[in-house]
């Protein structure tokens, strides 16, 4: 019950963080037809959707279906959601260093990840989603030195946060007793309100809304 | 390594010039604008005849010569701009 509990502050959490963004964004989108306002606009939509979907496959799970026989489809889609999010993310990082530059990276390459869990298309979702969220918050934190904006600090480290909990979450499976899953959720939740703080530093109330432009 | 801007970058550029750095009360030239803003000439007459279409500069003519200068729709934009140009770059994004 507390995993539930957990689980669905969570949930709700991720769900509220993604649209608040996603709406800030689809603004931004909207006032400057930045296509790079438009593809987080199209990420944060789908994280926060990604999350709805897993607190409505948990709910459904608890009071709806039969607890012991979990749906685990609905946290599936939910996760593939999520890492079309993290994927949009990802891609305005520009394609151009997604893969690692040395030789023997290059050739060891990120197979293992999928390799070690390729049980499940759960497991295989949440290993493309930790690398994508990484790779973002590495990309983050190299700008972070460019711009020295100290906002990009706050998001890289929530992405990383996020990425760890996928990564906890992720073991979970290996240890299905252990505290892993609670940990896990306690450092995406830290992540998520992490990657809010970049929308409390924008002056909403001096946005004026043109629909001409 | 070279970084280039994006075209948004460079309308932003252009707006911040015709708001912050006029050489006069008439505006700013072609000329000015392209050494101040740093693009060649073909592509930002393309850029500011579309920047003119959309309300965002106004054009005037002085002693023969076409000057451009920022209007309260082109403010209202950079003020945009700016705010969510911080915004993507605490995602470590350009706009």
């Amino acid at each position: 019950m507390e995993v539930f509990f957990l689980e669905s502050i969570l949930n709700l959490v991720g769900f509220a963080v993604g649209i608040t963004i996603g709406i800030l964004s689809y603004i931004g989108f909207r006032n400057t037809g930045s296509p790079t306002l438009f593809r987080l606009t199209l990420a944060f939509f789908s994280i926060g959707v990604g999350f709805m979907i897993m607190w409505l496959g948990i709910t459904l799970d608890a009071y709806v279906f039969d607890p012991k026989e979990p749906q685990r489809w609905i946290q599936t889609l939910g996760i593939a959601v999520q890492t079309l999010g993290y994927f949009f993310i990802a891609f305005s990082h520009t394609i151009k260093s997604f893969f690692p530059r040395s030789n023997y990276l290059r050739s060891v390459g990120i197979l293992p990840l999928f390799l070690i869990s390729f049980i499940s298309i759960e497991n295989v979702i949440r290993s493309i989603s930790f690398i994508l969220l990484a790779y973002g918050a590495i990309e983050t934190m190299m700008s972070y030195f460019e711009s020295r904006r100290k906002t990009a600090i706050f998001v890289a480290a929530g992405l990383a946060m996020l990425g760890f909990g996928e990564f906890l979450g992720w073991y979970y499976f290996v240890f299905p007793q252990s505290i892993l899953n609670v940990v896990s959720i306690s450092i995406k939740i830290t992540g998520l309100g992490l990657l809010f703080i970049p929308v409390t530093k924008v002056p909403l109330t001096k946005i004026k809304f043109d629909e001409n432009l | 390594m070279q970084v280039y801007r994006t075209h948004m970058k460079i309308i932003g550029d252009i707006l911040t010039t015709t708001r912050d750095d006029l050489p006069d009360e008439q505006g700013a030239s072609i000329t000015y604008l392209i050494r101040k803003a740093n693009i060649p000439h073909g592509r930002i007459s393309k850029i500011l005849g579309t920047l003119v279409s959309q309300g965002l500069l106004e054009q005037t003519s002085s002693d023969g010569a076409c000057k451009y200068k920022i209007s309260s729709t082109g403010r209202d934009f950079l003020q945009a701009y700016n705010t969510f140009n911080k915004f993507a770059d605490s995602f470590g994004l350009t706009i």
